[in-house]
């Protein structure tokens, strides 16, 4: 294990709550993504890039659970669980601190809700040849622009980072969550004095790919009152670029406020950097500007890499993601994994003859006589003949009896649409019964209490 | 019809730009004239859009405008090589009084009738222009709200000094968009930038650029004058910037960016600094072909060029004299043995004697300096005349026809050559100090007036008037990157002392405060308003008197304008914002107890800052002169003062009670001590 250059974490702690009306009582990780439990795509995309051996932090409750599913995909690698307990309420950064000892080497830390084709080496490559502290990955957003969410009309607002980013030499500067910021944003002078020019993003999103020096992992491990990784260790991490070796090293020194301060809460006592590659540094004939030392001197080094326009990469950690991903899966699905996998699984049953990019779990039923595009079936669901479903998703156990028309909308696990129901846009909680003859359109109907806003026109 | 007529390329200069920079100069002539390596700014303004290829040009001129007029007519009778293939008009009079007006005034008289060039008469650029305007041309099609298109020039990074041509803006990366416009300051002093959210929000990538300078180059559409005409608060070209920005979707109008190749040259000179930075630039030919030796404005051969950049005229006088390197020398000059010269810059016909030294000096026509004299950044007038042994250091400038007497010394004066050519309108009237019979010395308050608002500092905010840059000596590439190389526990500890102060409500109401005051004090608005306004904010906080006391006091000296004052002169600072603010203090420091709060209030600035610490005693000596604090309160002040803690107060104001103590035995005729102390106390 510590042979490798790289270790992968993937994150799947995560509690969802972006996605109440889908989850249900499912772990977030296990939320159907065509064929697949979402963990499953972050795991195929480090598989792809010739890990073999992944770290996955799991909650204790979830553990089982994700093994099982996880055995069931057709995945080559030897997954290391590690769980957190699932009574805590842990932060990513709380989730990585617990499992400090594990980590061994430089590592990649991964979020199990994305879905992604992109080629992590660029990513791999610029961390190594800059030798960085933290390398991260952002795509183009907008994959979920013109889907269109179900159920009462809010006012979607997407979570925006701001990140500026040095277009020579792709040196974070900032990254600062647009609702943390009023009607200004304050940009530190020193940000812009080295750099002349800076590019600021607004419509990136971060992938929450990262790669890490080891070191970090110590320096987090130290810091504990950091609890999530992106909203506040990464901004940290990043403004710390500009810390200097001071003076007096080793001893404690005391700060003109009285306040000691120990080398250990500093950042540079973590960073492996030696008096060898200080000298390395001055003598080497690389620099990216010309009248600055390299890197201006700056030990801790946060880059980030842009995608791809033409890649494919989306977060699925909002209900309107999740349903973006569903629908457009079939038609992108070559391009995201490759022609290996079957969309309509073998023990499927699709006697319908007027489908388009569908795509059906194990034991889903369609019958004769449906149109059916662009939407997801999953296990055990059935649908009877004389059935519309466009851009929709019939989660697993759920019914569709005759002559409905199903558009843009989620069906939750074990729901039962009873004939003639005309559905548009709407969301159907798990387990919820629609009556016969129903005509609603973007509504939220659900069994449980806080979602009870039925009115049928 | 018109597709046959061929469009022509028209320019528009503006002259006068920012007369009050150059101060005493400008007051004799126009600046557009003034000479900047023995040729004249204009010159250079009307040579560049010769090479850019314009074939007519409308220089705006409101003073002077009978000199430039002049100026142009001879240039054209002399062949100068701007008058070929380009035809020059004059045009312009007295009730332009802003770059706003002129532009509203070229509307009205319809003289351009497509795209053209604006350009000030004090830019210096050998960049061609055709290619900017061509992309002009290229946005305007795609996007009929173009109003302009500016043009920048990267510079180094931020490591000279500042002359306030520096920028910080936003730009589209896709489509060269503007969409956020700052003028950086002088001193350098910013912390952070506070740039509106919505600027990132609604572009997907926006590049900030920190690094450039405004050489006043754009390029305009006719829509642009349009504009002008149709906001009559658009008094200059940042006012029309701003205002577009702002009003966007109003006014329908975009402006757009455009950046001059690295090879290319371009630079305001708009005061003195840019002036020494631009003549260093222009010796050392990085405005090639703009040098001294490609015969700029005649056509023909005026210098040799010697290695070191070193420009000296055929027949001028110059033997047994160490000319350093970056130096010009006109015709006619003569320099006796023994002097040493070097980036500087001789007109025609100048002597200079024996055994002096000049460095970074620039000497119009016909000046004169005798020997031994020591000449160091600074700039002489023509006809003036120095005399023996005389040291003029540091950004001083000599106005025309001075006569320095022997054994002069001078440091960051601005002299003038008799009393009367200040411009006072209905000011009262400055008495100049006077050095000699033709040398007065202008003081940096009457020049930096700040609500003088003169007709003609056009592009500059009245705001900066108050610290013109000077001439000084450039550091060579500082590298200071002093404000961020703090090591990581002295930034944990910064972010801490930021944290720690909660928003109590005395911070808060302090904050309250210092807002009222700052723009009472900008507004001149009436003290009682102000009053009532800190007293609601008093009960809204529930302060007691003798917090209010206090803060009132800590508010007046932490404003901006004291707090970073122009010049670093605080006592300036303090004596501008109370004599406006004064009622406010005076309502709140009646008793005695009050003024010991206001003292306490001083004790507590004089902390935090450092300019008011080294003038504590001039400050606590300014409030008793103007009856804020009395002579007991000061002296019960000073008693209870800790002998250690506050060991440096004590020991600056220990003069200051000495005397007090003195004038309190002799309590008679205390109006003549006073004045004499006082004099006392300043030396």
């Amino acid at each position: 294990m510590s042979s490798c250059e790289f270790q992968a974490i993937v994150l799947t702690a995560g509690r969802g709550t972006r996605l109440p009306e889908v989850l249900g009582d499912a772990p977030k990780c296990l939320l159907p993504v065509g064929p697949y439990p979402l963990i499953w795509y972050p795991l195929n995309l480090l598989s792809k890039h010739n890990f073999t051996e992944v770290i996955v932090v799991v909650l204790e409750q979830d553990k089982l659970e994700i093994q099982l599913a996880l055995e069931r995909t057709p995945l080559k690698l030897k997954i290391d669980y590690a769980t957190v307990p699932s009574d805590s309420d842990f932060g990513t950064a709380d989730s990585l601190r617990y499992i400090y000892d594990k980590i061994k080497s430089d590592f990649l830390v991964v979020s199990c809700d994305i879905v992604s084709n992109v080629s992590l080496y660029p990513l791999i490559n610029k961390f190594r040849a800059d030798d960085a502290s933290l390398a991260l990955l952002l795509f183009k957003s907008g994959f979920e622009s013109d889907v269109v969410m179900p159920g009462p009309k809010t006012k979607h607002k997407p979570e925006r980072d701001i990140i500026g980013i040095h277009p020579a030499t792709q040196r974070l500067a900032f990254v600062f969550a647009a609702s943390d910021c009023e009607d200004t944003l304050n940009i530190q002078r020193h940000l812009l004095k080295n750099k002349g020019q800076l590019d600021v993003y607004g419509r990136l999103m971060d992938a929450h790919i990262y790669v890490l020096k080891k070191w970090v992992i110590g320096y987090l491990h130290r810091k504990e009152n950091i609890s999530t990784f992106k909203g506040e260790f990464l901004p940290h991490l990043i403004k710390r670029q500009q810390a200097r070796r001071s003076k007096k090293v080793g001893q404690d020194t005391i700060s003109d406020l009285n306040v000691v301060t120990k080398p250990e809460d500093n950042i540079l006592h973590y960073v492996t950097h030696t008096a060898l590659d200080e000298k390395l540094t001055q003598t080497s004939l690389f620099n990216q500007s010309l009248s600055h030392n390299p890197y201006h001197g700056d030990v801790v080094r946060c880059f980030a890499i842009q995608a791809p326009k033409e890649s494919i990469g989306v977060r699925v950690n909002t209900t309107l993601s999740f349903l973006a991903i569903n629908r457009k899966l079939a038609g992108i699905w070559n391009e995201l994994c490759g022609e290996t996998h079957p969309l309509i699984a073998p023990g499927a049953v699709v006697k319908s003859t007027q489908t388009k990019e569908i795509i059906v779990a194990d034991n889903a039923k369609l019958s004769e006589k449906t149109s059916l595009s662009s939407s997801v079936f999953g296990s055990n669901c059935v649908v009877n003949p004389k059935n519309i479903v466009s851009n929709s998703i019939i989660m697993s156990n759920a019914i569709v009896e005759e002559g409905c028309n199903i558009n843009n909308c989620i069906i939750g696990h074990r729901a039962h649409v009873q004939s003639g129901s005309v559905l548009s846009n709407c969301l159907i909680g798990p387990n919820y019964v629609v009556e016969e003859g129903t005509k609603v359109q973007a509504v939220h109907l659900s069994n449980a209490d806080q979602y009870m806003e039925i009115d049928i026109q | 019809m018109s597709q046959f007529q061929k469009e022509i390329v028209q320019a528009v200069l503006i002259a006068d730009n920012n007369v009050w920079n150059f101060k005493p100069l400008s007051d004799e002539g126009s600046t557009a004239l003034l000479p900047l390596v023995n040729v004249s700014m204009l010159d250079y303004a009307l040579i560049a859009l010769n090479r850019s290829g314009v074939e007519e040009v409308f220089v705006y001129a409101s003073l002077y405008l009978q000199d430039i007029r002049e100026h142009i007519k001879q240039g054209i009778a002399t062949y100068a090589s701007w008058s070929f293939m380009m035809t020059v008009h004059v045009i312009g009079g007295e009730g332009c009084r802003c770059f706003g007006d002129a532009m509203r005034d070229l509307d009205a008289k319809a003289l351009i009738r497509g795209n053209f060039i604006l350009l000030g008469a004090d830019t210096v650029t050998n960049a061609n222009l055709r290619p900017v305007l061509e992309q002009h041309k290229r946005t305007a099609k795609l996007d009929k709200g173009t109003a302009a298109t500016l043009v920048f020039k990267e510079c180094a990074s931020s490591a000279t000094e500042r002359t306030g041509n520096e920028l910080l803006i936003a730009v589209d990366k896709q489509n060269a968009r503007l969409h956020y416009h700052q003028r950086l300051r002088l001193n350098h002093n910013e912390s952070r930038y506070q740039i509106p959210l919505n600027v990132f929000l609604s572009n997907s990538c926006v590049t900030l650029h920190h690094n450039l300078l405004d050489p006043q180059i754009a390029i305009g559409s006719p829509s642009m004058l349009s504009l002008f005409s149709d906001n009559f608060d658009f008094q200059t070209r940042d006012d029309f910037v701003r205002g577009l920005l702002i009003n966007e979707e109003l006014l329908d109008s975009r402006i757009y960016v455009a950046m001059l190749p690295p090879a290319q040259y371009a630079h305001k000179v708009n005061n003195w600094l840019s002036y020494q930075l631009v003549s260093r630039d222009i010796i050392s030919r990085w405005a090639y072909p703009l040098v001294p030796d490609m015969g700029v404005y005649k056509l023909q051969q005026q210098y040799v060029f010697n290695k070191d950049n070193i420009y000296k005229s055929h027949d001028a006088n110059v033997s047994k004299v160490a000319l350093q390197e970056n130096v010009v020398v006109h015709a006619s000059s003569h320099v006796d043995a023994g002097s040493t010269i070097s980036s500087s810059v001789i007109g025609a016909n100048c002597c200079i004697g024996k055994n002096c030294h000049l460095n970074n000096v620039f000497l119009m026509a016909n000046v004169t300096v005798n020997d031994n004299c020591q000449l160091r950044h600074c700039v002489i007038g023509s006809d003036a005349i120095i005399n023996q042994n005389c040291s003029i250091t540091a950004g001083c400038v000599l106005g025309a026809k001075c006569i320095l007497p022997a054994n002069t010394k001078l440091t960051n004066t601005l002299v003038t050559s008799s009393p009367s050519t200040q411009r006072t309108e209905e000011h009262e009237m400055v008495e100049l100090e006077a050095l000699g019979t033709y040398a007065y010395i202008i003081s940096d308050l009457t020049t930096g007036d700040p609500d003088d608002s003169d007709a003609d500092e056009n592009l500059m905010p009245p705001s900066k008037t108050l610290c013109i840059p000077k001439m000084c000596e450039l550091q060579p590439l500082a590298k200071d990157d002093s404000d961020c190389s703090y090591s990581s526990d002295e930034d944990d500890a910064g972010e801490s002392r930021l944290a720690t102060p909660l928003p109590d409500d005395t911070n808060i109401f302090l904050w309250e405060v210092i807002d009222s005051l700052t723009r009472g004090f900008r507004e001149k608005s009436n003290p009682d308003f102000l009053i009532l306004e800190i007293n609601s904010s008093r009960y809204a906080y529930n302060m007691s008197l003798k917090e209010v006391n206090f803060n009132v006091v800590k508010a007046i000296f932490g404003m901006q304008s004291i707090v970073e004052p122009a010049n670093g002169n605080v006592m300036v600072a303090i004596n501008a914002a109370l004599k406006q603010l004064g009622p406010v203090v005076a309502n709140y420091i009646k008793s005695e107890d009050a003024m010991l709060d206001c003292l306490k209030a001083l004790e507590d600035i004089s902390a935090e800052n450092e300019l008011v610490l080294e003038k504590i005693s001039q400050v606590v000596h300014y409030l008793y002169d103007k009856d804020f604090v009395s002579e007991d309160a000061i002296l019960a002040w000073y008693e209870q003062l800790d002998i250690k803690e506050h060991i440096t107060l004590r020991q600056s104001l220990a003069k200051l009670v000495t005397w007090l103590n003195q004038s309190s035995e002799d309590d008679d005729d205390d109006d003549d001590d006073d004045d004499d102390d006082d004099d006392a106390d300043d030396k």
